[in-house]
């Protein structure tokens, strides 16, 4: 462990002979450990037609049961130990995570272990969890928001899964009772060892850690079956989707480039992430003028998807006065000429590089908040070098490679526009 | 002045609490202690324009914000020990030197009213339903309408309003200092000499807030098109933290509705058994913004909280088949209490659970300021919790049970896309057999049918509806 590291707290690192690989990482906490499954599969390994949806459909399963531990068990087990416990789907990854008392480690890792090797369920409970599901959709679909990122991803993607969002399209959401047989496989194929990592962080002592985790996952079979993920052909036009939101809304915008896949040691590419910040974040010349003397948009927010294949760099905001879209989408482009023109001011990117610093300190407040920071990581990289990788690179990135970000991604080729206005 | 000592935290957190909230905002002036927060914490100041304080606070990482709710206005913010004296400047400034620049006004105002015409009205339907609910409960009094405001309310309000009612009850009497983290005593002393430069006068006396009795059951149905059903329903309770019987209370309502754990009943009939939605919880406290909440918030102190159920949104045709379901779920828990393994059980579940309520050094200085609204300055909110924890018996639950809830008395507001037919079934109270897709367990299909028929009597006279574009107008 050396001094660039940006993560304060050491960590340790081991691997079972299955694959499974397992990061232990004490920090203060009074007394609290989070711990986190890290199943590296998520809405992008969705690429067989129909099964959009389906890793956050099953991350719904994993809370079904085992034979020795049935829903109802687990569920009053965890109750009884006060642990706070939830899971998420991503494009890439799908996270399980319950934070609790260290003197209940033991116990909940045993339960873990025992879904994530023995998970067992009858078609009835699963065609019953279809249904909590489509809640969950219906209660998004509101939001013109997931509207409008749900049309926008369908267009900038023609052939890679991130083409729809991770709840899936309706229409696979309303098949998915009749999907019990896909759903064995999904777990045979994804929830394996080689394909999984686990993250402890807080009270923990990591060779005890170690020692109960090859206990209990010690036996989970090795069977990953890499998901044939059809790659995103180049895009070469520009492309753009308007959107008709059956309610009430003020115009929302929102343009997004084609960006690589993350890469923490590509300096162009981190430089697209502090790119879209410079050019309109809350201290951008776009940001004082639309937001702030013109008053023309009420929110201005870009930012760089972090993804495991090629994602998006995208700028959304909401626009005030219908018939100023395009006057804001002009703003846009102005701007992005102006990135693709000239370096930004050093001072500025010395301010943003602080700011990034800073932030990351800030975030590791209690043992969920950090392992909630830095899962993705996990899931993109497979460990946490890619952290510090990442934070040693925003601190070396130039105004000149900001410059390089922008003439490589920001080309209109590259882009697609989204426009969602109110019907 | 609070002061929460945690020399380990590298970060200073710090929240300033004014006895004041939109339960002040003047007749016809509804949003007016929103605005007046909205130009503390994000506005310019005397000494920079909020452009200024955005470029100076960005290379710190550091924000301020503010949360005005019925009773109280919160300015909070978190700085790291590196940056802490720059911070402390931009907050005190933002505190006792705002600078009520009329374009500030004009973009947080037109926010605020976007915020009720657009984002509450259409793209949220459950935080419109418990909006439309605490309206519908406390209609009449200061209580009614949300803490952002009215359009109407917002609309009429100038910027000259807005500085007289921060010189009248944004005072240092009124204000309730907090700091917590790694922090000096030099700190401590700057932002004492900040709350000194506030305004003089004493804190606004609160209003009386006595909603109409509640006689029978009554129902709001906000008329959305197209929109599928989401369902609150409650009435005002009178428990509050420090209150034993408060305590009690907390564990029959985790054990019935527990926010977002699958520990909650309501939760496990009507998700996990019959997966109608995506979770259905109860409350004895507000929990604004639940949806994206796990844990509960702080700064929402209230004199008059309510019991609340939240059925999420789920197709038009369950709407009435999961009002009774939670009916009755709730009805069994007041006509029969808690069994000893459901008691044992949810207060082994809270004991520790209750530990991730404040993780943070910035959530338990909330509690910490907090408990001076409820008196409580012995022994904290949490630390009681876990002491009643052990206290309290089985005994002490079903009798709060029996004092402090009820299934009879309630107002219930569902906005839906089907308000003709919803209301018609509803009124009729006609039976509302479940059909599945799906086979399910005999057990369920046994209890849908009593769920089917239990009796919702709601009278026709009870009954309003109300378009959704009309919704906090005035």
């Amino acid at each position: 462990m050396n001094g660039n590291r940006i993560i304060p707290y050491p960590s340790s690192t081991r691997t079972l002979a299955n694959g499974l690989e397992v990061i232990v990482m004490p920090m203060p906490s009074e007394g609290l450990v989070a711990f986190w499954s890290i199943v590296r599969t998520g809405s992008r390994d969705e690429y067989e037609a129909g099964r959009s949806g389906f890793a956050h459909f099953f991350e719904h399963m994993m809370f079904r049961g085992t034979e020795r531990y049935p829903s109802d068990v687990y569920a009053r087990t965890l109750t009884s130990l006060g642990a706070d416990g939830n899971a998420y789907t991503t494009d890439d990854h799908t996270a399980y995570h319950i934070s609790m008392a260290a003197e209940d480690l033991e116990r909940v890792v045993e339960l873990e272990a025992d879904r994530f090797q023995h998970l067992s369920y009858a078609e009835p409970a699963f065609q019953t969890e279809a249904g909590a599901v489509y809640g969950e959709y219906r209660k998004n679909r509101t939001e013109p928001e997931f509207a409008l990122y749900e049309a926008l991803m369908d267009k900038a993607f023609e052939k890679h899964p991130y083409g729809h969002t991770t709840i899936g399209y309706e229409r696979d959401i309303a098949a998915m009772p009749t999907m019990y047989g896909y759903s064995r496989e999904f777990f045979a194929r994804y929830y394996r060892p080689e394909n999984t990592v686990l993250f402890f962080v807080g009270a923990v002592d990591p060779e005890r850690v170690f020692a109960l985790v090859e206990r209990q996952y010690g036996g989970w079979q090795r069977g990953y079956v890499a998901p044939r993920i059809p790659a995103e052909p180049e895009q070469l036009a520009a492309r753009r989707v308007d959107v008709a939101y059956d309610g009430q809304t003020l115009p929302i915008v929102q343009v997004a480039y084609k960006v690589p896949a993350f890469d923490p040691a590509d300096r162009t590419r981190v430089a697209a992430d502090l790119l879209a910040e410079l050019a309109f974040g809350e201290t951008s010349d776009a940001y004082r003028r639309l937001v702030l003397d013109e008053q023309v948009v009420e929110l201005l927010d870009a930012g760089a998807d972090a993804s495991r294949d090629p994602g998006l760099l995208d700028i959304t905001t909401r626009v005030k006065d219908p018939h100023k879209v395009d006057y804001v989408l002009d703003a846009i482009d102005a701007t992005i000429a102006e990135y693709r023109a000239a370096p930004p001011a050093a001072d500025r990117l010395a301010a943003l590089q602080r700011r990034l610093k800073y932030g990351f300190l800030m975030g590791l407040q209690t043992p969920e908040a950090v392992a909630s920071g830095l899962a993705q990581f996990i899931a993109l990289s497979g460990g946490l070098d890619s952290v510090d990788t990442l934070y040693a690179t925003y601190a070396a990135i130039t105004p000149a490679d900001v410059q390089t970000a922008a003439q490589s991604y920001l080309s209109a080729q590259r882009r697609t526009v989204g426009v969602l206005r109110a019907r | 002045m609070v002061l929460l000592k945690v020399a380990a935290d590298p970060t200073i957190s710090f929240a300033v609490q004014f006895a004041v909230g939109s339960q002040n905002d003047p007749p016809g002036k509804e949003g007016l202690a929103f605005l007046a927060g909205e130009m503390l914490a994000d506005a310019g100041t005397e000494a920079n324009s909020l452009e200024m304080i955005l470029e100076k606070l960005y290379p710190l990482a550091a924000a301020y914000d503010v949360r005005v709710d019925r009773e109280r206005t919160t300015l909070t913010g978190r700085a790291h020990r590196d940056n802490v004296d720059a911070f402390l400047e931009l907050f005190a400034d933002a505190l006792a030197r705002p600078g009520f620049e009329q374009s500030d006004f004009e973009r947080v105002q037109a926010d605020a009213i976007n915020d009720l015409e657009n984002t509450l009205r259409y793209s949220s339907d459950e935080e419109l339903g418990k909006a439309a609910l605490e309206e519908f409960v406390f209609r009449g009094t200061r209580y009614a309408h949300p803490s952002e405001g009215t359009v109407q309310g917002l609309r009429s309000i100038a910027l000259d309003d807005v500085r007289k009612f921060y010189r009248e009850h944004f005072t240092a009497q009124a204000a309730l200092v907090g700091v917590g983290g790694g922090f000096d005593d030099a700190i401590v002393a700057k932002l004492r000499a900040a709350v000194a430069r506030l305004p003089r006068g004493a804190a606004p006396t609160p209003p009386a807030i006595s909603p109409a009795p509640i006689r029978g059951r009554e129902l709001l149905i906000i008329d959305k098109p197209g929109a599928d059903a989401s369902i609150s329903a409650g009435f005002p309770l009178n428990a509050h933290r420090g209150e034993r019987d408060y305590y009690a209370l907390w564990i029959a309502n985790s054990w019935l509705g527990e926010h977002r754990n699958q520990a909650s009943h309501l939760f496990n009939v009507i998700r996990e058994q019959r997966g109608l939605n995506y979770g259905d919880y109860s409350y004895i406290e507000p929990f604004p913004n639940g949806g994206s909440h796990n844990m509960p918030p702080v700064n929402v102190p209230r004199r008059y909280p309510l019991f609340e159920i939240w059925v999420r949104t789920l197709p038009n045709k369950h709407a009435q088949f999961a009002l009774r379901a939670a009916l009755r779920e709730v009805a069994k828990l007041v006509d029969n209490g808690m069994t000893r393994e459901q008691f044992e059980l949810t207060r082994a579940f809270l004991k520790k659970y209750s530990l991730h309520f404040a993780e943070t050094t910035s959530a338990r200085l909330g509690y910490a300021v907090d408990d001076r609204f409820f008196g409580l300055d012995s022994e904290g909110h949490l630390t009681r919790f876990r002491r009643m924890m052990d206290e309290l018996t089985l005994e002490d639950v079903n009798a709060a049970i029996k004092r402090h809830l009820r299934y009879q008395d309630l107002k219930i507001a569902i906005v839906t896309g089907d308000a003709a037919g919803l209301r018609k079934a509803l009124v009729a109270d006609t039976p509302s057999p479940m059909e599945y897709d799906t086979p399910k367990a005999d057990a369920i299909l046994e209890e849908d049918k009593k769920i089917a028929i239990f009796p919702l009597r709601i009278p026709g006279d009870r009954v309003s509806t109300i378009p959704v574009g009309s919704a906090f107008e005035k």
